[in-house]
């Protein structure tokens, strides 16, 4: 069991293997803890590929997604910063849609009556904005304008990291 | 129906630790030698990726310890054998798989019937 033994291409097959495993893992376990888990897995995957060859060591691992979920069950942690991360930009997205689709409504709204143009300017509540937006009827000067930062905003993405990053946590604590 | 040295991958997996725990109190291993290992005893069902992950559970259970030796391969070979507490882990599960097996013995033992009785009135 020798690595020098083993060829280029075994060793870039062990390579992206571990590299999947630590993609999924990435964010979800504590970092020793994952740098300990590729390193055994590149040592047993190593010897594996020296009896077996490299494609069959890593197909002898079975789904990589599956066991990369293993050791996220059995060493996870409070916090997972993938799934926070997720939901934030989720929240985010939403809140941009969600100005978007009134913008059209205010423009369908002012050409439907017969305006040449209009501007306004709102928020869907205090601190949670503004979202602008200016329609001129016959031409295409039609703009909008959204705050992009706004203590709302803010808000609302910290919570939905906060949430995002926590609830699969809370529930298996209450399922255990 | 499993053909004769084919096992249900669900059975294999709820005494994984047991096998895994009665390697280990014969010798020290690493990872991919108790998979060469549970293999040789016919269990070539059982996959790496199943394997490695039981060890880190029975780690964290404090049924094992392990530690790190350099090896010929490159990467250092992470080491498991039995601890105290695994000892007295074993000789419980080992207690409960005997115990499992005389209790169905019995049931197992009888041919299966062409079809079943009827229940009575």
């Amino acid at each position: 069991m020798n690595e020098g033994a083993l060829t280029k291409k075994d060793r870039m097959r062990i390579e992206l293997a571990v590299r999947k495993i630590d993609w999924e893992l990435d964010g979800r376990i504590p970092r020793a803890r994952r740098r300990q888990i590729l390193n055994e897995l590149r040592s047993n995957l190593t010897d594996a590929a020296a009896s077996v060859g490299g494609e069959k060591a890593v197909q002898q691992l079975g789904d990589l997604k599956t066991l990369a979920n293993s050791y996220r069950e059995l060493y996870r942690t409070r916090f997972d910063v993938r799934a926070g991360a997720f939901w934030a930009f989720i929240a985010y997205a939403a809140i941009q849609l969600l100005g978007l689709a009134l913008f059209f409504a205010f423009r369908a709204g002012v050409l439907a009556g017969g305006s040449h143009g209009a501007s306004y300017s709102f928020e869907i509540w205090p601190g949670f904005g503004p979202f602008a937006g200016k329609v001129s009827a016959g031409d295409t000067t039609n703009s909008f304008e959204v705050l992009i930062g706004s203590p709302a905003h803010i808000l609302i993405v910290v919570l939905a990291f906060a949430i995002g990053s926590t609830y699969r946590g809370v529930f298996t604590r209450r399922r255990a | 129906m499993p053909e004769d040295g084919v096992h249900d991958s669900q059975l294999l997996k709820g005494v994984l630790s047991l096998a895994l725990m009665r390697l280990l109190a014969d010798r020290e291993s690493y990872g991919y030698e108790l998979v060469i290992r549970l293999h040789d005893l016919g269990l070539t069902e059982v996959q790496d990726g199943s394997v490695y992950p039981a060890l880190g559970r029975l780690e964290r259970d404090g049924h094992v310890t392990s530690r790190l030796v350099a090896s010929s391969s490159g990467a250092a070979r992470k080491y498991y054998r039995l601890s105290i507490a695994g000892y007295a882990a074993l000789a419980h599960i080992e207690l409960a798989w005997r115990s499992l097996v005389r209790a169905l013995e019995p049931i197992l033992s009888k041919p299966v019937p062409a079809k079943p009785k009827e229940a009575l009135p």
